[in-house]
């Protein structure tokens, strides 16, 4: 379906910035093979580790979390990751799909 | 990201505009984009990619570059007619779907608030409905009244404007008849065969919950087929 599921993580973002969390913004930016997700999909995770939303249905999630907690930690603006199945992380990160993505996470501020 | 723009996309969101937001990954600024509005430097020179992937509602980076474009398109809109029970347990999977959805019943002892709340109900008998509100074949039907009174000026409606979806509960014999009725009409057999009927795909379920389940896969379905939004 070319709409999206219904999707309020960005109203999330901005309900947890004005409760004074520092967010980053995590969105699904490519993908190739057998990715479950569509492009677009979106996270934020805050400078503790709390999440909300999903980017690959589970298989990555946890590097983003720590990815998006060492950028608010580092005071860095953005960066973009890439998850592919050759990489020695891949088993532990749980791409067993045989899928490669790519994730951009951003600071809100 | 801006904060600002945050809010604006939630905002252009909310009141079901068609829009993107332009990222540029090498170096994290972002923008909304809609036909007409000026592009910054950050993405000037790539103008006609970007038109191309809007024009065709195209979401991702755009062919090797560091340029993401994410669109954000019109709900589709699902006008049912009818508010029972069925009704109720759909609107919750639509919305859940992002369909927006509007319930149609003249009778207004059928629309309490109490069973429909956060929905656009509307008090009125079908013919008047359509008359002051704009369709296109992006529309959806989805009658469930059981009465013929109420359902067929809808599907009539439905059918001359080429919904994409149109579908009427109602069991094979009540479809049947429902078929000669709109035939006598003068509709032709290509055109009563678009509706779905009975509505919904097979599941086996008879419960109000189950039926609304097979009306909603049936529509997914026919949305993912519906390539022209």
């Amino acid at each position: 379906m070319t709409q999206p599921l219904i999707d309020t993580i960005l109203e999330e973002a901005i309900a947890w910035i004005e409760s004074d969390k520092q967010v980053v913004l995590a969105t699904l930016v490519q993908t190739w093979g057998s990715s479950p997700f569509q492009i677009g999909s979106k996270m934020i995770i805050d400078e503790k580790g709390n999440f909300l939303g999903s980017v690959s249905g589970g298989c990555v999630e946890t590097s983003v979390i720590t990815e998006g907690v060492e950028l608010i930690k580092n005071k860095n603006s953005f960066k973009k990751i890439d998850f592919k199945v050759s990489d020695e992380n891949a088993w532990s990160v749980g791409l067993a799909c045989g899928g490669e993505m790519t994730v951009f996470i951003e600071q809100i501020n | 990201m801006k904060i600002e723009i945050l809010k604006e996309i939630i905002k252009k969101k909310s009141s079901n505009e068609q829009f993107a937001v332009l990222t540029n990954l090498s170096n994290g600024s972002s923008e909304i984009y809609k036909t007409g509005i000026p592009l910054s430097n950050n993405f000037i020179n790539y103008k006609n990619d970007i038109e191309n992937y809007y024009n065709l509602k195209k979401s991702g980076l755009i062919n090797n570059t560091e340029i993401l474009i994410q669109n954000y398109i019109k709900p589709i809109e699902v006008i049912i007619i009818g508010a029972v029970h069925i009704t109720q347990y759909l609107i919750k999977f639509l919305k859940d779907l992002n369909f927006d959805v509007t319930v149609v019943d003249p009778r207004e002892y059928f629309t309490t608030k109490q069973k429909f709340q956060n929905v656009k109900i509307i008090n009125k008998w079908p013919e008047e409905f359509f008359k002051n509100i704009q369709t296109n074949s992006n529309t959806a039907l989805i009658t469930l009244s059981h009465d013929p009174k109420i359902d067929e000026p809808a599907l009539k409606y439905a059918l001359k404007k080429k919904f994409f979806y149109i579908g009427a509960l109602g069991s094979k014999k009540t479809h049947d008849n429902r078929c000669k009725r709109l035939k006598d009409e003068g509709f032709n057999d290509k055109e009563i065969d678009s509706i779905h009927g009975p509505i919904g795909i097979k599941l086996g379920g008879k419960s109000a919950s189950e039926i609304a389940l097979s009306i909603v896969a049936q529509l997914v379905s026919e949305t993912n087929k519906y390539k022209n939004f």
